[in-house]
């Protein structure tokens, strides 16, 4: 049996082990890129890479794409989330809706939404309005999907009891069934975010009209390796920090959840 | 029998109904066909889609990037998940790896991979792989951890040799996870096959749709989006079925249920 101190120089070892891993990967490319093992245009050093990402974010140009993707990104996701939302809800109090709405989210929920991109133009140009709309198109059948089995799965006795207490119809929708659902909603925009994200970057990538995506093609297109990577490992970060704040806002508000 | 009929008949109305109103709408001329051909139109140009080459060339090479990246993520995600689980030296080096590249926007990689291996399947099939390994990694890992410490020390009691017990205890109790990552990787597999067609290819699916939307025949860009979306659908209820048949003895069946939205 190991004790507390075990575990502790356990733990302690594998996060030394974890640094000297990362640490051993940046120098080795370091190296091979310094030593001219790969040419500098398929592989920039560490250093070039930096350089070029404290370059981009002084003149400008990272923080203007990021923004724009961004905006796009979660401009998107609003919409997905107040469309899915009600859709789900609608679904759970409807036999007509959902009967309508299930054999059409079946088929529409495995696609690939990025095929549809084209479509997306051809509808809705090749500025934000296409963009935004393929992000929502592709973030909202997961918050669809949460929702209703959230919505439909809430305690009678919740529903009941409150409808005993003289609340009216919307206020059991606020009061009641949409709390119970908030975290598998939340849970469900875990999954979205990533999806919007990789969504708008993609559709930059392939259509233009500005942001990460773009601009990442645009270097690619000109041999400009440094920012190549500059770019996507902005884009690793954004991924990374968005992952962890949705993390942070489902701890946020556990305090009821064991009460569902 | 007949009863099952009709009764898939009502669950699949709605799909029928929609292509009715949309069929309308362009029969009566409310919106423009240049804008939504009518579903007729993008029917007839499927056909034709089938019929020719256009299908063989560039769905299933599509479909072969897909599934080639797939298949090589699944067994070495497998191996990575089940490496992670039985040995925290492996776990201390690969996790940090698993942990950053998780999140990351997986087609952002596709612009480096054209810049390292050229436009074509090979760079198509590294993509996939790169992105479907991870989700495989992380559910393999979750379900060795998860297996009772019990399970493999009655094993170990019994003289069972590593090896058996990796397959017969680890690998199985991961199996419901391990289907879980194939889901996720699956649909992955598929955006990111497109994406980096429509990027850069001369072949596949996704230069396809691409190509019809720029010469403006639209009832055959409508026609490639539906063949994506029709094979999308089959590949995905094809993974369900199977999950489904591999797991009969698992006791999460009795609750299994291949509705998405029931």
């Amino acid at each position: 049996m190991t004790g507390k101190g075990d575990e502790q120089a356990n733990l302690v070892r594998s996060y030394a082990l974890s640094t000297l891993s990362v640490a051993v990967i940046l120098i080795a490319w370091e190296g091979a890129a310094r030593a001219k093992l790969v040419p500098d245009l398929f592989l920039p050093s560490v250093s070039a890479v930096l350089i070029a990402l404290r370059d981009e974010i002084a003149d400008g140009t990272l923080p203007i794409d990021l923004g724009v993707s961004l905006y796009r990104a979660f401009a998107g996701l609003l919409l997905a989330g107040v469309v899915g939302v009600a859709v789900g809800i609608a679904m759970a109090r409807s036999a007509l809706t959902r009967w309508f709405l299930d054999p059409l989210i079946g088929v529409a929920f495995p696609a690939p939404k990025i095929a549809f991109l084209p479509i997306f133009i051809l509808w809705f140009g090749i500025d934000h309005m296409s963009k935004i709309l393929l992000v929502a198109f592709s973030s909202v059948f997961p918050i669809v999907i949460a929702t209703y089995s959230a919505a439909i799965s809430v305690n009678r006795l919740l529903i009941w009891s409150s409808l005993s207490l003289g609340s009216s119809r919307p206020m059991i929708m606020w009061k009641v069934i949409l709390p119970a659902c908030y975290p598998r909603i939340v849970a469900a925009f875990r999954v979205a975010v990533p999806v919007a994200l990789i969504t708008a970057f993609t559709a930059e990538m392939v259509a233009g009209g500005g942001g990460m995506g773009a601009t990442l093609m645009y270097a690619q297109r000109f041999f400009e390796s440094p920012t190549v990577f500059a770019y996507i490992v902005t884009m690793l970060v954004v991924g990374l920090v968005f992952d962890k704040a949705m993390l942070v806002i489902r701890d946020r508000f556990p305090s009821w959840r064991e009460f569902n | 029998m007949t009863r099952s009929i009709t009764d898939a008949a009502i669950r699949l109305s709605p799909i029928a109904i929609v292509l009715g109103i949309w069929q309308l709408t362009a029969s009566l001329h409310w919106v423009d066909t240049a804008f939504l051909p009518a579903p007729a139109a993008v029917g007839r140009a499927l056909g034709q889609l089938l019929s020719g080459n256009e299908i063989r060339d560039n769905l299933l090479v599509t479909l072969f990037r897909a599934l080639a990246g797939l298949a090589l993520a699944t067994v070495s995600g497998v191996w990575f998940g089940i490496g992670m689980a039985r040995s925290w030296v492996f776990n201390a080096i690969v996790s940090p790896l698993v942990g950053a590249t998780y999140s990351l926007p997986k087609t952002a990689i596709v612009p480096l991979l054209i810049l390292w291996f050229g436009i074509g399947s090979t760079m198509g099939i590294i993509a996939v792989y790169l992105t479907c390994l991870l989700p495989i990694i992380v559910q393999t890992y979750h379900g060795v951890r998860a297996t009772p410490a019990v399970l493999v020390w009655s094993a170990q009691s019994m003289g069972a040799e590593e090896r058996k017990i990796l397959w017969q205890i680890l690998l199985p109790h991961a199996l419901p996870d391990i289907f879980t990552g194939l889901r996720v990787a699956l649909g992955f597999s598929f955006v990111v096959a497109i994406s980096a067609e429509m990027i850069a290819s001369t072949k596949g699916i996704g230069r396809l749709i691409f190509m019809y939307g720029e010469s403006g025949s639209y009832d055959f860009m409508f026609a490639a989006v539906a063949s994506v979306v029709i094979a999308a659908f089959f590949a995905d209820r094809a993974l369900l079925a199977l999950s489904t048949r591999s797991l009969r003895w698992h006791e999460s069946h009795a609750g299994a249920n291949p509705g998405v939205a029931a």
